[in-house]
């Protein structure tokens, strides 16, 4: 029973962090129609950032906290101006921006390798306190802090796009693109936005990982599979469905574990996306996409 | 009069909408059926039903007397339905003559075969479809590089190059200036002339009534009017329907 | 004669051209954005690598290799017939992260992370092939038939249905072609020799693990077919000798030893993502993917 509940706070917290990135990617993927894959190293930079600031130069916490989140906004938004953008003017096909996208993730995941080193890195702000009790299951402040942060970041998100005039252009050039454009919305504006935005989303993510777990550089392809596969469990396109996706796979994650030896818990989440990609390519709750 | 295709009852819906609602239709062996209606009306849903691109929901269609409802649409083809698209589908890397050699081969798809295949001098058979659609150009040329009225006429081509039993046509002059429009007039003409049963989706009414032998008109995804094109010019449905209520 | 060095680099690239000209025939040619290609090198490398060491003869194994990568193609393509675009392209991705976590979690047939080591060298019937020269010389010769075979392929009418495919699968469809039927053929052959490649890899490193399997892999081969030129056979065989020459000048600028690993893949995700932008039809390609 304890072993239950922990599994399930463990899910919660895996959910959290895969939500964090799986909504990011899905309001881009919404708005601008192809897998911004490198999505996962906005999360890595973030966590490099903020490690960079904070740790090594000292800088306050809070305002590194700021600082990180406006480099993450402006990093999303270069690699869509600097890199996307010039393609997409090219009329290059999903397939190309696609291999583009991995290809950027590659970069930059080697890039702050090479910087900073292949170890892992802490960021030492929170101390590793003692896990509070909970029915005799162990959760840490910090690990509440995640969890909350996302739920609180999750309605931001939500009400964002129901109530700003912003969430709502958005969502219209996510549904119909010519439509959009036609009544007037700037879609160049709106890719914009959507890049800084989910970047941002990515950067918080990342900033929570370091300070929960540690931080390397090659989080960024696992994270982005993960945040993926979430995002196609609920709707590739569908900002809601994939935190739900997000989620539900952190919880299958942490209760399959208990019957598969732990070093199965990456492979869940590949079977997972290679079954909803075969078989129910618009997950849980998204449009028709994708299919001949 | 025998009857190449029978269409019967054929209903498709997309979400809310009835593209097609219970559409019947017969095409006589050798003649030129003409299909009209405005804009929305089905035409190309029709097309597309029949060459099982898109899934009815409910009706039977029969070629030959044989019914193809179940087949696929590449079986659709090879059974002998040729058909070209509104927005011409050519293959922009090929060549013309790699155009041609595809639609004229039957057996390509078998590897080994094809891998020992002697290169005959195919170059004869593709000439000859090039004469009679007219197309006069290199037969190097990519497909990118022809002008709009030339990749028509390359899509007829190809069509034309599988002797089918019907030539399904969608739009076959729209956009085109008159001068090509007449010269492609007279060519299906001229093989309807050797038998050839031609099925048209059509705009220009000069085009249809100088070339048809029967025409149905579709709106909105019903066939509201049937018959020779002269009875057709002066049904009052039909005008409702292209001028509004 | 020539230096070891220089024989160790050739032999890869050997291995290198039977990948990219393979990736060619399903991408370049074909259309399809196979990015499950390496994961089909390395079925064949361990399928050869653990039948060598459990008694059967290489040249039966290295066969066997390509049969099992070609079945695994086969599969591949009945998983994925219904997705097109970049969804077909994830979930070949999403085959490439299965058959990774399968080599690193089925740790009673692959030896998990630790890997095989101690493949033996190929015996022909006899002949050993001890010395890296002989191995370039086994390996050319392997690449030569490759080549000569793909090329055969791509000359003939099937591969101009495999272009018109590419480049338009519904016009095709309608013109009486069984499109289904050209990606199992295409994709059984390109996964053949992707495992037959593997199977050479195998043999030459002698000790194989599931990290030369994974996406670095994936990206450095990409690069290779993209730079050389989609459609484009000359092309996957002089990118090769370019994309696997251009980090050995990283030798020369004395970097140290932790970069010089992530500096080659920094080299080789900036080649792909300039030719991309700038380039896209490589040195050689002749078509515009859009």
């Amino acid at each position: 029973m304890a072993l239950l509940l922990q599994l399930t706070i463990n899910g919660l917290i895996a959910g959290s962090i895969y939500a964090l990135v799986a909504s990011g990617f899905s309001l881009i993927y919404g708005t601008n129609r192809f897998m911004h894959f490198a999505h996962g190293i906005s999360v890595v930079v973030a966590g490099y950032i903020i490690y960079t600031l904070f740790t090594l130069l000292g800088i306050n916490f809070f305002l590194s906290f700021l600082l990180t989140l406006i480099l993450s906004g402006l990093f999303g938004f270069l690699m869509f101006r600097l890199a996307y953008l010039p393609l997409q003017n090219r009329k290059a096909s999903n397939v190309i921006l696609l291999m583009a996208s991995i290809a950027i993730l590659i970069l930059f995941q080697n890039l702050v390798q090479a910087i900073f080193g292949a170890d892992v890195k802490s960021l030492r702000y929170l101390e590793v306190g003692k896990g509070l009790s909970f029915f005799s299951a162990v959760i840490t402040p910090l690990q509440i802090v995640i969890i909350l942060t996302a739920f609180v970041l999750m309605i931001c998100l939500y009400l964002f796009m129901k109530k700003t005039k912003l969430g709502r252009d958005m969502r219209a050039v996510a549904d119909n693109k010519e439509l959009a454009s036609i009544v007037g919305i700037n879609d160049r504006k709106i890719s914009d936005y959507s890049f800084i935005i989910g970047s941002i989303l990515a950067g918080i993510a990342g900033i929570l990982i370091s300070l929960e777990q540690n931080l390397g550089p090659a989080m960024g392809t696992s994270l982005i599979i993960k945040g993926f596969t979430g995002a196609v469990i609920g709707g590739i396109n569908f900002v809601p469905g994939s935190i739900f996706g997000s989620y539900l796979l952190g919880f299958a994650e942490n209760y399959g574990i208990w019957f598969l030896p732990s070093g199965y818990k990456d492979a869940i989440a590949f079977v997972l996306l290679f079954i909803f990609l075969l078989f129910r390519p618009n997950g849980l709750f998204g449009l028709n996409w994708g299919l001949r | 009069m025998r009857s190449i295709l029978e269409i019967k009852n054929i209903s498709k819906h997309f979400g809310g909408i009835k593209a097609l609602d219970n559409c019947t239709l017969e095409i006589p062996k050798g003649k030129i059926i003409a299909i009209i209606g405005p804009n929305g009306s089905g035409k190309t849903t029709l097309f597309n039903v029949i060459s099982n691109l898109i899934k009815k929901d409910n009706g039977e269609i029969y070629l030959e007397n044989e019914n193809i409802s179940k087949n696929e649409d590449f079986e659709i083809a090879k059974k002998g339905i040729s058909r070209t698209f509104q927005n011409v589908r050519l293959f922009r890397n090929l060549t013309i003559k790699d155009h041609l050699e595809i639609a004229l081969a039957d057996s390509d798809e078998k590897l080994l075969k094809s891998l020992f295949w002697k290169r005959e001098n195919k170059d004869k058979g593709v000439k000859e479809i090039l004469d009679v659609v007219g197309l006069n150009k290199n037969l190097d040329t990519y497909a990118t590089d022809l002008s709009f009225g030339q990749r028509k006429l390359l899509d007829l081509a190809m069509a034309i190059a599988r002797s089918p039993s019907i030539l399904m046509l969608d739009e076959p002059v729209a956009g085109i200036n008159p001068k090509l429009r007449v010269e492609i007039k007279e060519i299906l003409r001229k093989l309807n002339e050797k038998g050839e049963t031609i099925l048209v989706i059509e705009h220009d009414m000069n085009f249809v009534m100088d070339l048809a032998d029967y025409v149905y008109v579709l709106d909105y995804g019903k066939v509201i009017a049937e018959g020779k094109p002269r009875e057709i010019q002066n049904n009052k449905r039909v005008l409702e329907a292209y001028l509004g209520e | 004669m020539i230096s070891p060095y220089i024989i160790h680099l050739l032999i890869l690239i050997g291995i290198y051209i039977i990948l990219s000209v393979s990736l060619n025939l399903i991408l370049g040619y074909t259309g399809l954005l196979n990015l499950g290609h390496i994961a089909l090198f390395g079925i064949g490398a361990y399928a050869s690598a653990l039948l060598t060491m459990n008694g059967v003869p290489f040249v039966i194994s290295f066969i066997l290799a390509g049969l099992i990568a070609g079945v695994f193609g086969f599969l591949l393509v009945l998983a994925t017939r219904k997705l097109k675009g970049d969804y077909y392209a994830l979930a070949t991705l999403g085959f490439g992260f299965v058959v990774y976590s399968l080599f690193l979690n089925l740790t009673g047939l692959t030896r998990g992370p630790l890997g095989i080591p101690g493949i033996p060298k190929p015996d022909l019937f006899g002949l050993i092939i001890k010395s890296n020269f002989s191995y370039l010389i086994f390996v050319f010769f392997i690449a030569l038939i490759v080549v000569f075979v793909i090329y055969k392929i791509v000359k003939s009418p099937f591969g101009k249905l495999l272009e018109a495919m590419r480049d338009d699968e519904v016009g095709l469809r309608v013109l009486g072609k069984d499109t289904r039927k050209l990606k199992y053929k295409t994709m059984m052959i390109s996964a053949f020799f992707a495992g037959i490649a593997g199977s050479l890899f195998a043999h030459y490193i002698s000790f194989i693990d599931p990290s030369s399997f994974y996406i670095s892999e994936l990206i450095f081969v990409f690069t290779i077919v993209i730079v050389g030129g989609i459609a484009s056979i000359k092309g996957s065989i002089i990118a090769p000798f370019v994309i696997v020459l251009i980090p050995e000048t990283l030798r020369f600028l004395a970097l140290p030893s932790s970069i010089i690993g992530p500096a080659r893949q920094i080299i080789y995700a900036l080649i792909l993502l300039l030719i991309l932008m700038y380039r896209p039809r490589g040195l050689f390609g002749r078509i515009d993917l859009e």
